[in-house]
């Protein structure tokens, strides 16, 4: 069925005020196919029905978090966000490594928070390596993937992708950090895995959180969506301390932070934005 | 370069121009039209019939894949009760502009000046209206005009403004500065003058001039914030002219914002996020309506 602009509309403004992630216009057809299969499966005929269901108490809340699931397609894949990378290579990377090299302190500290099976703490660990031969010359990274789940987190340690994970991965990035040992299975390079860790972290654990220092740039993406306003800006909060003075946070694509935190200052690049401290 | 020796150099290099290009009439009618509310269609009709190119341009564009009418419209006056008293105006003057800079080579591509024109006036326009600006069908005219300047440049000062788009490519260099240093003047000072030529009202002239410094504009300088900050935003989302390597800014930074929160306090509140994600939508409808232009501009 159809969702009419109007459905549209009412649904994409639940979603934003709730979750905070904006599926603008040319998005309606994405959406429309996602809510199809969710009220197939709910056996739900119309679109308001099933507007309904969504701000329903407990129930809704458990099914928004499986049609968010459905629209962030609940995958990770290298190089995901190329406007954010582009950012991070051409102005971010060079802002905040020059006044660290003038000073000797050649060290970068990334962090990915609800890293999943790792294929953003991987694509920051290659982008950082291809500067090592110019600007990060001599540098050391230290790359923190962190999640909820182990049994992602293990997938993450393992380091093995298939075809569909790495179909975006630039020629040049394959041919180095990638071993290919089938049309399946790419193993990631041990130069690359050297540079990253991954931990086990619940982001609403303050005792830990507070243990999280010294981050130059903090991503996060498709997982403050799932909060509550309240947890979305307590956890938003540790990120802002966890930063350094200079640090940058990424959220993911369509995603906001108003009303959750108003410390940040917007940093605006072609295709996004990034949060400032 | 202190601001009078810009202005002056900026005066110099316009008068330096035998031919200048001349805008018809009907553009400067079309904006005298603006200070009288109670105009009637009647009146602007006659306006656009006195010139048949004009009049069938409209036609063309009217029935073009952005306006997309359910049956051909075949009468100058149906063309405009279909597209409203307002778009008209956009379209004449718009035309004009084209028109006056017609039949030359430019150093860059005039379709891509067009969609960061009308790109400026369409954010323009709903960054007015956020800040309910009295006077919302200015801040999309004047977001229309801003750079003539550029045009200008780009098919009167060839061989110098080569050397500035040059310059810039592939850096993160801006326009304003390479100008000024590469030709003692700027986008901004030549399109002041060649909009005083025109005769172009002269709150316009000050935001041609200001544009990229609106605090020091005389007018208004909320007016110039608008134009400035809406930029700003086509800058990020490929309504520019390319070929710069890199383009960011941070609105903290940015004295428009500044001059904007204190214009309308409530500005301060914006969803800046949900701002963006909205603008992004409207991209390919700035595409549309420049290419419809394009279309309607075709000499058969």
């Amino acid at each position: 069925m159809k969702l009419s602009d109007a459905d549209f509309e009412i649904l994409r403004d639940f979603i934003y005020n709730t979750c905070g992630m904006f599926f603008t216009i040319q998005k309606k057809y994405f959406v429309e196919s996602r809510v199809a299969k969710r009220m197939e499966k709910l056996s739900i005929r119309q679109h308001g029905e099933y507007i309904r269901s969504l701000r329903n108490g407990v129930a809704g809340s458990a099914e928004l978090k499986q049609l968010l699931n459905d629209l962030t397609t609940n995958e990770t894949f290298f190089f995901r966000n190329p406007p954010q990378l582009k950012a991070l290579e051409n102005q971010l990377l060079p802002e905040v490594a020059t006044p660290k090299e003038k000073i000797g302190f050649r060290k970068l500290r990334i962090w990915s928070a609800g890293s999943s099976s790792g294929e953003e703490v991987y694509t920051l660990a290659m982008v950082l390596l291809e500067r090592r031969e110019s600007l990060l010359n001599r540098w050391t990274f230290e790359i923190v993937g962190t999640d909820i789940n182990d049994e992602v987190l293990a997938k993450a340690r393992e380091g093995v992708f298939n075809s569909y994970s790495v179909r975006h991965v630039p020629d040049l990035y394959m041919r180095k950090y990638f071993r290919k040992e089938s049309s399946e299975r790419y193993v990631i390079s041990p130069e690359v895995k050297k540079l990253v860790n991954f931990q086990h972290l619940n982001l609403y654990d303050d005792n830990k959180m507070i243990f999280m220092k010294t981050f130059d740039f903090i991503f996060c993406a498709n997982v403050l969506i799932y909060f509550d306003t309240a947890s979305k800006s307590k956890v938003v909060q540790h990120f802002y301390n966890n930063l350094q003075p200079y640090g940058y946070f990424f959220v993911g694509q369509s995603e906001s932070l108003h009303g959750v935190s108003d410390k940040f200052k917007t940093v605006h690049f072609p295709g996004g934005f990034a949060y400032k401290k | 370069m202190h601001k009078d020796g810009k202005l002056e150099k900026a005066r110099q290099l316009v008068k330096g121009i035998h031919e200048l290009p001349t805008i018809p009439e009907i553009a400067t009618k079309v904006l005298d039209l603006f200070d009288k509310p109670d105009v009637e269609l009647e009146e602007l009709a006659e306006t656009i019939l006195v010139d048949q190119v004009m009049a069938s341009r409209v036609i063309k564009i009217v029935n073009s894949p952005f306006f997309k009418p359910l049956h051909e419209i075949k009468s100058l006056k149906r063309a405009l009760i279909y597209l409203g008293f307002r778009q008209i105006r956009h379209i004449a003057l718009t035309c004009s502009i084209i028109d006056a800079f017609e039949g030359k080579n430019g150093v860059f591509d005039i379709k891509t000046f067009w969609e960061h024109s009308f790109g400026v006036g369409v954010v323009a326009k709903i960054i007015a209206q956020r800040i309910r600006y009295p006077e919302i069908e200015k801040s999309y005219i004047v977001g229309i005009v801003h750079d003539i300047g550029e045009v200008f440049l780009s098919y009167y000062l060839k061989d110098g403004f080569q050397k500035v788009v040059d310059e810039i490519k592939g850096t993160s260099g801006n326009f304003v500065d390479t100008e000024l240093k590469l030709l003692g003047t700027t986008h901004c000072e030549i399109g002041f003058c060649l909009a005083r030529n025109w005769n172009f009202p002269a709150e316009y002239c000050d935001v041609i001039a200001n544009h990229h410094s609106p605090s020091s504009a005389s007018h208004d300088p909320a007016l110039a914030a608008i134009v400035n900050l809406a930029d700003l935003f086509c800058s990020v989302r490929h309504l520019d002219y390319g070929g710069r390597e890199w383009v960011s800014f941070n609105l903290a930074e940015e004295p428009a914002w500044e001059i904007l929160k204190s214009f309308s306090p409530a500005f301060a509140d914006l969803d800046v996020e949900r701002f963006c994600y909205e603008l992004d939508e409207r991209v390919p409808e700035i595409e549309d309506l420049v290419n419809s232009l394009f279309e309607g501009m075709i000499k058969r």
